[in-house]
């Protein structure tokens, strides 16, 4: 790194702010997926203004920025593609302002998701997305990947609770997007920049919406001998007009991994479960209760167990928060890879996922957010093979290309990132493209405000040998 | 190839590949929690080690460094969802320090020393400790504060601070067979905190326990393990296993939640003992925690009218899983409000001999204590460990509050002696 950027970062953030030594950025390389890359130096600001001061610092140097929180996120979105500056908001975890008969909250980009609940409890209220990494990823991460998690089913993900920000542009600019109330107008910015991936700017506040807690909640551990069977149930769940507050799937393999783990009482055995969660007034639950009941017996369901206890179900939900990650007790590694497809698709699609799985050679565990469509297969490998890593890889392209010949989409909620750059030419022409590209251009430079991410072919960002294999593998990349 | 330069007590590659670098574990860990830099988080730690592992970077002072910042409190295996073993991680990686061109090599050796030659000896042990024990209850203690003297020295203040008042030492005297249930009586335990042990005696017996402490047990090894002293670790535990071996016991109660921990993994630590391994397990299996023992039968119910704010010891709540059994007992007895303060299982800052190696990020921990002693103003704080109980006695001076500091099992004798 030039001795000219370390001095204007320690001129902005002060000395101690900025790490630069080799073993100090060595786990800024990476995020909770494979994509790996070394940053020139992590700089931590403390305050709006210092944010601006790195972005603009490093403007002038031309040096590339990446935003990142807690680095949990599953697209490389934080990870450093083109080296250059990783721009850290841990040191940004105030809780600034908690608004009970509003029901917001302003903080910092560097507060935990799970914080926001925490400080919402003694007001009765809490702060509905909760992606399974919530106990350590950010809201500012949550911004930038418009964050869902198992309760967005009826409530809605990042973007249906995020109010209004404070950024500092790409270019370097503080602007306020959205309000602190009621819905502003004219162009909704605000819901431009949410799931913008940090390539538009950072947030340096957000002002949340809180909601309150539910009087009544019952979760529903229904068991299956296969997923074919929770897959229908999930259809006739929705059918029967139920809007659940979380509608989750679990395989087998995943069971396993969990239970091994976390010791949540999962049946090891069950081909698969659904995690059914009602929440509302109590009269209203006891009646979908049933309903939901009706569902799961008449698709073939061997048991129903029901939690009403807080105890019991938050035993349930650590089960399902930590499957994912539960699974390094059966494999070194997985690629968790995030697709949609619409529910009717379900039973088709997982069978195709089970069958690329098959076909490379990679055992498949899948936990996803059934009722939503919302895809999360693990392929489980590990990276030490030779070749392994390339392998994977192009098994997680041919399951993207799946999903969007399904009619869905190539992320529900972790992101395009750098990981699936390539493939949103499946979904959008040049011409499309192009004007996402001018949107871009509006904050920022596109080549250098976390570049390489989102948007395919971003300039100077290379091409990996690995992910030239998985498009060639995939099929043509004419938009389908 | 591989940079770790002692091959044979290396982190175990198994162990460092069920890392799948998720990032759930980093907002559970105490010291990412005051810095905020991911290389002071358990997963960049790990990232450190498997770097090291694959020769991707050679051992350097920085790297041991954020290793020796970590407390070992292994709050981030509780959170885990991969099972990665961090504690045994980092007392194999802190073994390779022994071979790396020493950071501080000076201080290391006199640790080293240190632990080996007084810890782990009772008689010398016991010469050491007399004459703090005699300062700490003397007048001349109050002086010495006032003078401010011990400040000039650093680590010497802080060990003031922390002292309590210790009453006699308690030493394991009792034959093979005098009891069912062997109470485990430690290093520094037994001599500091003759107390805890003459009160949790009385607590077990009063849940019709036939308790005794048999002789031949000594200090269970842990310090040793967490400085990376594999081998130091291992005799000690040979030598506990004898002796509890031929005690007959049923059942080891530990009162010292580190002491515990390391007892409960000693089938772990002397796996490749060809003579030690099972009978590692044997003994391993029979620890119990004194919440846990008592948690399985009758205890009158006894009174103790105050404001308990419980602090989970870290190798009890993370290592042991137990943190509902203390709080139980607690809640059970008449009179006693317990207060749930933030952060009551964030490690305090004492974490063995850490906060006499780390005094600053030991001290930021247990100003957070102090901070929420000083917003919550119970009357006692129960914890369930040695160390964090001396760490508590300063964090109350330190947010100057009149609480009290007990033992679990202190609380719990006092409430039934009330009743």
């Amino acid at each position: 790194m030039s001795a000219e950027l370390l001095k204007a970062l320690r001129d902005v953030v002060g000395r101690e702010h900025v790490l630069h030594k080799p073993e100090d950025l060595l786990v800024y390389e990476l995020d909770g997926t494979i994509d790996r890359s070394l940053p020139d130096a992590v700089v931590f600001p403390g305050n709006t203004e210092e944010v601006q001061g790195v972005v603009r610092a490093c403007n002038a140097l031309d040096v590339p920025v990446t935003p990142r929180g807690a680095g949990t996120g599953l697209s490389g979105g934080a990870v450093p593609t083109r080296q250059g500056v990783v721009l850290a908001t841990a040191r940004m975890r105030r809780i600034l302002d908690v608004d009970p008969v509003e029901r917001t909250a302003t903080v910092e980009p560097g507060v935990a998701n799970i914080r926001l609940s925490e400080i919402a409890a003694e007001h009765g209220l809490f702060y509905a997305p909760d992606p399974s990494s919530q106990k350590a990823c950010t809201i500012g991460g949550n911004v930038a990947e418009n964050a869902g998690g198992p309760h967005c089913l009826a409530l809605g993900v990042t973007t249906n609770h995020v109010i209004g920000m404070e950024v500092v542009t790409a270019s370097g600019e503080v602007e306020w997007l959205g309000s602190h109330g009621p819905e502003p107008t004219g162009y909704d910015l605000r819901g431009l920049f949410i799931g913008s991936e940090g390539t538009l700017g950072i947030a340096t506040k957000v002002v949340v919406r809180l909601v309150p807690v539910p009087e009544t909640v019952v979760t529903l551990l229904a068991i299956f001998d296969d997923v074919d069977s929770a897959s229908e149930t999930v259809s006739a769940v929705i059918g029967a007009g139920l809007v659940p507050a979380a509608l989750e799937m679990m395989d087998t393999v995943t069971l396993q991994a969990a239970e091994a783990g976390l010791r949540c009482g999962y049946p090891p055995d069950a081909g698969a479960v659904l995690l059914i969660e009602l929440d509302g007034i109590e009269e209203v639950v006891r009646g979908q209760v049933t309903q939901a009941r009706a569902a799961c017996n008449e698709h073939g369901a061997t048991e129903i167990r029901t939690a009403t206890e807080p105890a019991e179900r938050e035993l349930l939900w650590k089960g399902r928060k930590g499957a994912i990650g539960a699974l390094g007790r059966i494999a070194p590694n997985y690629y968790l890879l995030d697709g949609v497809v619409p529910r009717s698709k379900l039973v088709e699609t997982m069978g195709e996922v089970a069958r690329i799985g098959e076909g490379y050679g990679f055992p498949v565990a899948n936990v996803f957010h059934a009722g939503d469509g919302n895809l999360h297969p693990c392929l489980l490998f590990d990276e030490r093979e030779e070749g392994a890593t390339a392998r994977v890889l192009e098994a997680g392209a041919e399951i993207m290309r799946v999903c969007v010949e399904a009619g869905g989409a190539l992320t529900g909620e972790h992101g395009v990132g750098f990981e699936k750059n390539r493939f949103m030419a499946w979904l959008y022409s040049e011409e499309d493209l192009e004007n996402m590209r001018r949107v871009r251009g509006v904050f920022g430079n596109e080549g250098a405000f976390n570049p390489c991410k989102v948007l395919p072919e971003g300039t100077g960002c290379g091409e990996m040998a690995h992910q030239k294999g998985a498009l060639a593998a995939a099929g043509p990349d004419a938009y389908v | 190839m591989t940079g770790w330069p002692l091959i044979e007590d290396a982190p175990d590659t198994a162990d460092l590949a069920k890392c799948v670098h998720c990032g759930l574990c980093v907002n559970a860990c105490p010291t990412y929690a005051i810095t905020g830099l991911e290389v002071e988080s358990p997963r960049g730690r790990i990232h450190l080690a498997r770097a090291v592992a694959e020769d991707r970077i050679p051992l350097t002072e920085a790297v041991q460094g954020h290793w020796e910042l970590c407390l070992q409190c292994r709050a981030c295996e509780a959170v885990c969802p991969s099972g990665v073993p961090y504690g045994r991680i980092m007392e194999r990686a802190r073994a390779q320090l022994d071979a790396a061109p020493p950071a501080k090599g000076w201080q290391r050796r006199l640790r080293r020393f240190a632990l080996r030659n007084v810890v782990a000896r009772p008689p010398v042990l016991a010469a050491m400790l007399t004459p703090v024990r005699w300062f700490a209850r003397s007048p001349l203690r109050g002086l010495v504060r006032a003078a401010g003297v011990l400040r000039l020295i650093g680590p010497l203040g802080r060990l003031e601070a922390q002292l309590g008042r210790p009453g006699r030492p308690f030493r394991p005297r009792d034959a093979a067979g005098e009891g069912e249930v062997a109470l485990f009586t430690g290093c520094v335990m037994g001599e500091l905190f003759g107390d805890v042990h003459r009160a949790s005696m009385r607590v077990l017996e009063r849940s019709g326990a036939d308790v005794f402490a048999p002789r031949g047990q000594g200090c269970c090894g842990a310090l040793s393990a967490h400085d990376g002293d594999l081998e130091q670790a291992r005799r000690l535990a040979r030598a506990n296993i004898a002796a509890f071996e031929a005690s007959g016991a049923e059942a080891i109660v530990v009162n010292s939640a580190g002491c515990g921990a390391a007892m409960k993994e000693y089938g772990e630590l002397l796996a490749e003992d060809t003579e030690f391994a099972e009978r590692a397990e044997a003994v391993a299996a029979r620890v119990v925690d004194f919440s846990e023992y008592l948690a399985g039968r009758d205890l009158p119910a006894g009174r103790l009218g105050a404001r308990v704010a419980y602090q989970d010891a870290c190798h009890l709540a993370h290592a042991q899983g137990i943190s509902a059994e203390p709080r139980a007992l607690l809640d059970a007895v008449e009179g006693c409000e317990l207060v749930e303060t933030e952060g009551a299982d964030m490690c305090c800052g004492a974490a063995g001999i850490y906060s006499l190696i780390q005094p600053a990020m030991s001290g930021e921990l247990r100003a957070r204590k102090a901070d929420q002693f000083r917003e919550h103003q119970p009357d006692v704080i129960v914890t369930a460990n040695p160390g964090c109980q001396m760490q508590y006695e300063a964090a109350v001076r330190e947010a100057g509050i009149e609480a009290r500091v007990l033992h679990l099992a202190e609380a719990l004798d006092e409430a039934l002696t009330s009743d």
